[in-house]
């Protein structure tokens, strides 16, 4: 019951929200039905069985005559990620807190979001989880095209469209498993587990490659992978800033979790095996060195974290690709540190934005004078995007890298690579628009003098920061159910050693 | 006491950091307050610690399980004892003096809670018993030395300089982490049980036999790296004269207390790593003795006070790397407790130099020596104290520096010596390196004392000698600068031997070094008396000639400036040009830009062009979209027909 609840909360706020339009309502309404779940997610953490399987299990019949069933439940995968966008959504609330703008319906298209991904973490039914996964499409489309910026059209449809063909390629792959264990059996099920352990080993190799691909192609498109990687910088240029928080933060995070869910699970019968731990472990590698060079070069700040942040989501393919209990938990505590991380880089970029109305780092400068708590905090956050020990993303690139090594050593080593160019376009970002000398071009867009954190702003991004503080010190509590999981979706994996 | 207590050392500091961020602007020292007592905690405890495990047998080891094969501890064996106490007392008196140094300054909370977060850091690097909580500390320290030069944020240059020293040092930072790694992966590759703590020093030792010696080398080189960046080795040295933007104290800090000595605290720290590989070795002696030499040429030339002592402090690690390196290869017991003694000496009269160097600042506000002159009437005690620390630093007899840099020029000779049956001329190449740089310290320090403190001022300036708060821990470091060295040379060394013999480590050395190859010296052999002369020979004439140059005036070098050599030494050998211009704007930022480029019109080209091929094609579709209901029936039945055909295949299969 815990799961339905919670997911069922923010549906219901988003309703109530809606029919209150008062903004004023709807954010109070959005928040407690967010947070309420926040709750529920820590009593589960608290009953977990790190040892067990999934837990929580729901299993309900729904549509019998297609075999689509009410399943959900959570294990080691997933309730990090459930603890993620519980941690997060109710953080972006407060910081969005004082949106004027059609404030109910923002509210809640966010509420609905967040259902939504709380719905793919924890679906054990293909159907059920590809619903789930469009349904978070329709309210970040909304987000980007009715509070994004100048070109929000042409970035939103752009991100509907891409991500959308995506998911249907995906869709593709989950009908040929399905229609292919119906075919056998007899009986329609879209039970993932089953379709994985019991269908998909059946198959001819070209269909097992086949499916195996296109399930991976609406993956990385989610995460996102270089080449597939283009909707995303737009999506952010273009999104308010709560839509962009939520979009790296929990979205690109469904990416990376059905890596795990279902695309770890398969590879151990796919055809062609070792040709498919290359193409993860180079589309790993390409994302996070393209996304460290293409960051570079930005003079968007919020485009900048967005390659920064393709750049982070390649260690969790690297991590994932090869194989190795740790390596994968290190890829899956990037998922979630990277979700906290990036929540501060883009409310960063938003305060920037919308204090000083520009975010082109050559038009700032000197920032640090007059905005002394955003200074803090954004140095804070960008020290853990670059990877800074004691924060929580340094565990994670540290167990990818150290344990991947031993699969995939070349790969590692290019990998390291990245690391001072990363800590460059950082510390150069930081001298160019918050240090050196007060820029007096830049000033308040409604008027008056320039204006630092307010309070929800500063509440919001300084829980963050503590928090990735604490799992940089502290990471067993997250970790721990993450090793466990990991050691068994690789057991008996050979991976490339 | 109990062992975990001592995890406070590192702890006070790092609570003080919260308390002065917090609360510095409401409290009455401004935030100075706090750091003081809790360095002065961290220090009593040091010397406690110090006291427990002298003369070495014994250590205090804690440990608790962090996450998977990892640990957190607390490891107090010789190596780290002698270091805590320097560390806590040398930032303890810098913290006092910086009460007077900064009390003008309006961000003094700020700079409180940062000086004691960098000590914290280093401290944490000093007691950890494994290899990634040294480097975790290692990078904290990173950030701190990034947060304290860029101070002055409002700079550009404070700015500029904090990034680079940030981004040299990363450099370093990323082969430090390759090692971690490889030796990582070859340790659980032996298959330890589990439950062992791969990257503990202890595990790290007992396994170094099992270990491949090339991997060895390889991951010996790849920490040497790390220390490189650390401690301001050639190639990666060039953060640390540009770190000066930084306010004095800092400086000092930065390069007598913490920061740069971690690089050669790192490779003795892994010496028994070092000691199994030769060739990791001679490198160490090779890069240790260039920069020495090459840093001291720098030093001659340069007319900012605090950029000679940038030079000088370049230098004098490099004599720390050619110690290990060198005394590894001959003595091996010797070579930590050779180059360690040399770190602490020199931590004190770099403190000092330092320190000194502040008190001139902040009565002149000045910092170019060509504007000073004559000070010493006005600045008596800075002066003398100054002088002090010249004459330890360039190694004039029965000072600290004596004692230590002469023990590594004779073990570079014993060295040379013991090596050139194998490796001919080659042998020499650390000893004359060490010699000649030698020379020109004496040269650059005296210059630089005689054209600030003798002669006439050459610009107007009022000078006043500075208030207590300043000049007394420069007379505790000047008493230290002049008779720690001759106080502990004996039991130093035997101290320093317990570190990897002793009731937690214990490893042969001797062992090592067979294992590695290279065969020991039986014993210490007895150089020519000129080889025990020379050091002081060098030593005084350096005096000589800068009191005839800069002080009598007899010889005139400005001819001298025309001098192409002069260019380039005061163009520091283009550095600037090859690594920010070659490497960062000619090589990385076109990769990045065409990354951009090819991003934008390549792989977003190839999706628009799908998108506007959908869009064409969708034209074409929607003529069959006529509107018209027989149609859309038409199709619908079709459709149904398939579905119903598709059930039927199926239950006849």
């Amino acid at each position: 019951m815990f799961i339905t609840l919670m997911i069922l909360l923010p549906f219901i706020g988003a309703v109530i929200g809606i029919l209150s339009k008062r903004g004023s309502i709807a954010r109070v309404v959005a928040l407690a039905t967010s947070a309420i779940p926040l709750f529920i997610s820590l009593a589960m953490y608290a009953m977990f069985d790190k040892a067990a399987g999934m837990q929580f299990t729901e299993n309900m019949s729904w549509i019998d005559s297609l075999g689509i069933k009410y399943m959900t439940g959570i294990d080691g995968i997933g309730l990090p990620l459930v603890i993620l966008a519980n941690i997060v959504v109710p953080l972006t609330i407060i910081f969005a807190w004082n949106e004027k703008k059609d404030a109910h319906i923002f509210f809640a298209l966010i509420s609905v979001l967040h259902a939504g991904v709380l719905g793919v973490f924890t679906s054990l039914d293909f159907f059920m989880f590809y619903i789930y996964w469009e349904v978070t499409l329709i309210p970040m489309y909304f987000l980007i095209s009715i509070w994004g910026g100048p070109k929000k059209d042409y970035a939103a449809i752009k991100f509907f469209i891409y991500t959308h063909v995506a998911s249907l390629v995906m869709l593709l792959a989950i009908f040929g498993l399905y229609f292919a264990g119906w075919i056998k059996t007899g009986t329609p099920s879209f039970d993932i587990m089953y379709l994985i352990k019991e269908v998909y080993p059946g198959l001819s190799p070209i269909m097992r490659d086949g499916i195996f691909l296109g399930l991976l192609f609406g993956f990385i498109v989610k995460m996102p992978s270089v080449p597939f990687h283009t909707w995303l910088p737009d999506a952010h240029v273009e999104a308010p800033t709560a839509g962009s928080v939520l979009l790296a933060a929990v979205l690109l995070k469904m990416g990376g979790y059905g890596l795990f869910r279902v695309m770890l699970p398969l590879l151990e019968n796919v055809g062609s095996y070792k040709l498919m731990i290359y193409i993860m472990a180079v589309l790993g590698i390409v994302s996070i060195l393209y996304g460290t060079l293409a960051a570079l070069v930005q003079k968007d700040l919020k485009k900048m974290v967005a390659y920064s942040s393709i750049s982070h989501m390649g260690f969790v393919m690297l991590g994932a690709a090869a194989l190795i209990p740790m390596s994968v938990a290190g890829a899956m505590f990037q998922q979630f540190s990277h979700g906290l991380i990036t929540c501060v880089l883009f409310m960063s970029c938003g305060v920037i934005q919308h204090n000083t109305g520009t975010r082109i780092i050559h038009e700032l400068g000197g920032l640090a004078t007059k905005m002394p708590k955003l200074a803090f905090l954004m140095l804070a956050s960008f020290m853990a995007s670059l990877g800074l020990p004691a924060m929580s993303g340094f565990i994670a690139e540290f167990l990818v890298l150290t344990y991947a090594y031993q699969a995939l050593p070349i790969f590692v080593l290019l990998a390291l690579l990245g690391i001072v160019p990363t800590a460059g376009y950082h510390l150069w970002a930081m001298q160019r628009a918050m240090f050196g000398e007060f820029n007096e071009n830049v000033k308040d867009p409604h008027g008056g003098p320039l204006k630092d954190l307010a309070i929800n702003e500063t509440i919001a991004m300084a829980t963050i920061i503590l928090l990735v503080i604490y799992f940089g010190m502290n990471p067993g509590p997250i970790l721990g159910m993450m090793e466990i999981s990991a050691t068994n979706l690789v057991a008996g994996m050979g991976g490339m050693i | 006491m109990e062992a975990y207590i001592f995890a406070l050392i590192p702890l006070m500091p790092a609570f003080a950091f919260l308390l002065s961020l917090f609360l510095g602007n409401k409290s009455p020292l401004k935030g100075a307050e706090y750091p003081i007592i809790a360095i002065f905690i961290s220090f009593v405890l040091s010397v406690i610690a110090f006291t427990q495990i002298y003369p070495g047998e014994e250590v205090i080891h804690y440990s608790v399980h962090w996450f998977g094969a990892l640990n957190l501890g607390i490891l107090i064996d010789p190596l780290a004892a002698v270091m805590l106490v320097m560390v806590t007392f040398v930032s303890l008196l810098i913290h006092i003096y910086a009460v007077g140094y900064m009390s003008h300054d309006t961000g003094k909370a700020r700079y409180f809670a940062e000086t004691a977060l960098f000590t914290a850091a280093m401290l944490a690097v000093i007691l950890s018993d494994n290899i990634l909580q040294f480097f975790i500390a290692w990078e904290l320290v990173g950030l701190c030395s990034y947060l304290l030069i860029g101070f002055w944020f409002r700079k550009p240059s404070a700015a500029a300089a904090s990034k680079k020293a940030f981004l040299t040092t990363r450099v370093g930072d990323v082969m430090f982490l390759a090692g971690i790694i490889i030796l990582f992966a070859e340790m659980t590759k032996l298959g330890l049980s589990d439950g062992t703590y791969l990257l503990q020093f202890k595990t790290m030792f007992a396994h170094i036999p099992d270990i491949p010696s090339g991997k060895l080398t390889i991951i010996t080189l790849l920490f040497f790296g790390g220390a490189v960046g650390k401690s301001g080795q050639f190639p990666l040295h060039v953060w640390l004269p540009d770190a000066m933007e930084g306010p004095t104290t800092v400086s000092a800090l930065i390069h007598a207390a913490t920061m740069v000595t971690a690089g050669v605290y790192l490779v003795a720290r892994t010496f028994p790593m070092f000691i199994a590989a030769p060739n990791s070795l001679l490198i160490v002696a090779l890069v240790g003795g260039f920069t020495a030499f090459f840093a001291s040429t720098m030093g001659l030339v340069m007319n900012d006070l605090k950029r000679v002592l940038a030079f000088s402090t370049i230098s004098q690690l490099g004599y720390m790397m050619l110690a290990v390196g060198t005394l590894g290869m001959v003595l091996a017991n010797e070579a930590v407790g050779v180059s360690l003694f040399h770190l602490i000496n020199h931590a004190f009269f770099k403190a000092l130099l330092f320190l000194c160097a502040g008190s001139v600042i902040h009565a002149t506000h000045l910092s170019d020596m060509r504007q000073m002159g004559g000070l010493f009437s006005k600045m008596k005690i800075t002066g003398t104290t100054m002088f002090i620390a010249a004459i330890a630093l360039a190694g004039i007899p029965f000072t600290s520096g004596f004692y230590s840099k002469d023990a590594i020029i004779e073990g570079a000779y014993e060295y040379a010596v013991h090596a050139s049956h194998t490796t001919g001329f080659i042998a020499y190449i650390p000893y004359i390196f060490g010699i000649t740089a030698a020379f020109m310290t004496s040269i650059y320090i005296f210059r630089l004392w005689f054209m600030t403190f003798t002669g006439t001022p050459r610009t107007d300036y009022h000078a006043h000698e500075s208030p207590a708060s300043m000049t007394i821990p420069l007379s505790i470091l000047a008493i230290l600068a002049l008779v720690f060295g001759g106080l502990t040379k004996v039991n130093f060394g035997h101290f320093l031997e317990k570190t990897f013999e002793n009731s937690y480590i214990h490893v042969d050395l001797h062992e090592l070094a067979a294992l590695g190859g290279h065969t020991l010296a039986e014993g210490a052999t007895h150089p020519p008396a000129i080889i025990f002369y020379l050091p002081i020979i060098v030593g005084v004439g350096g005096f000589i000639i800068a009191a005839l140059i800069y002080w009598k005036k007899l010889v005139d070098l400005t001819s001298l400036t025309k001098n192409p050599l002069y260019t380039l030494l005061m163009n520091r050998y283009y550095q600037y040009q090859i690594f920010t211009e070659t490497i960062a704007l000619r090589l990385t930022y076109p990769m990045a830009l065409l990354t951009d480029i090819s991003d934008r019109h390549l792989i977003n080209g190839v999706i628009d062009f799908i998108s506007d091929a959908f869009i064409d094609i969708g034209e074409i579709i929607r003529k069959v979209q006529t509107g018209m209901v027989q149609n859309y029936a038409t199709l619908f039945i079709l459709g149904t027909a398939i579905l119903v055909i598709f059930m039927q295949i199926r239950g006849m299969m």
